[in-house]
């Protein structure tokens, strides 16, 4: 996955956990993509790329969170509630993947939607945070 | 059929591309059809519910399809997989997510249905209404037709 500029949402906590959530979730994508002749080593890298990329997906959610709540975000809920479907949509995955037979389609499925979820969330729903937690930076007096 | 309807559909698209990909697609021909034939290989079927009632099919070139998909990924897809069609799909469907509440703005309350993603070139693609308008987009990446076929409630 490409980085870019754009994506900043002019937090540099948060641009940073973006960018190492690009970095993982690009890891999970090369794996699932990749060739191994091997079902259960594939199941196996592909099981590990996903669990270290959901570890830091919950890690980083908490984390916008915290920031979103210590500015009042707005709308903090219903972000909150995004966040909250996408944890599941995880969660399911990993789970039904770790109890069936390795199954590219679906594994290739999920991937490619979690490809264009996560760019938008962060080029587009993620920067309204930015805005807003900088506007009340400035009235704060923390700029 | 209400043009009315239709901006809020193709705002949403455009707005999509233009955060997504830094792309800004370009409005080309218009034509009125009776039923959607695809001359290309991706297409995604969104249905809709509520005041309006119908599907946006959008149809997505091969070339198009790939250049998205690399250019998010930074890889080089050569054919399409269930990985691209997934990629696309989800794309289709945060336009729709958008263009719903752009058509609420508007006092057209509509729920989206989840993408259905059909492949293949001359694919017949039955919509149920006789009239389906077809605005094909021009972007750098390549081309691409949104279709609407859907009537007022």
């Amino acid at each position: 996955m490409i980085w870019k500029e754009s994506y900043k949402i002019g937090v540099e906590e948060v641009d940073k956990q973006h960018k190492e959530l690009f970095k993982r979730l690009n890891n999970f994508i090369k794996t699932v993509r990749g060739d191994e002749d091997d079902k259960e080593t594939k199941r196996k890298k592909v099981a590990e790329t996903l669990e270290f990329m959901g570890d830091y997906v919950d890690e980083h959610f908490s984390d916008e969170e915290k920031l979103q709540k210590k500015y009042d975000y707005p709308d903090y809920e219903k972000h909150h509630e995004i966040h909250e479907k996408f944890k599941a949509e995880v969660r399911e995955f990993a789970e039904e993947f770790s109890e069936n037979e390795y199954d590219e389609e679906f594994a290739m499925e999920f991937s490619g939607r979690l490809l264009t979820w996560l760019i938008n969330h962060v080029a587009d729903t993620d920067q309204k945070i930015g805005e807003h937690i900088n506007k009340v930076k400035e009235e704060r007096g923390e700029k | 059929m209400d043009v009315n309807y239709l901006n809020p559909i193709l705002d949403a698209t455009n707005n999509v591309f233009e955060t997504m990909m830094q792309l800004e697609p370009k409005r080309g021909d218009i034509e009125l059809r009776d039923e959607v034939i695809t001359n290309n290989q991706a297409n995604v079927i969104i249905g809709l519910t509520g005041d309006i009632e119908g599907s946006i099919v959008y149809s997505f070139s091969k070339e198009i399809a790939l250049n998205i998909v690399n250019e998010m990924a930074g890889m080089e897809i050569d054919e399409i997989d269930k990985f691209v069609t997934s990629a696309i799909g989800e794309m289709a469907n945060i336009i729709s997510g958008k263009a719903a509440t752009g058509l609420a703005e508007k006092d057209y309350e509509c729920d989206i249905a989840p993408p259905q993603t059909v492949l293949g070139e001359d694919t017949k693609i039955s919509t149920g209404t006789e009239n389906i308008l077809s605005v094909k987009l021009e972007t750098k990446m390549g081309d691409f037709q949104v279709n609407f076929s859907m009537v007022k409630n």
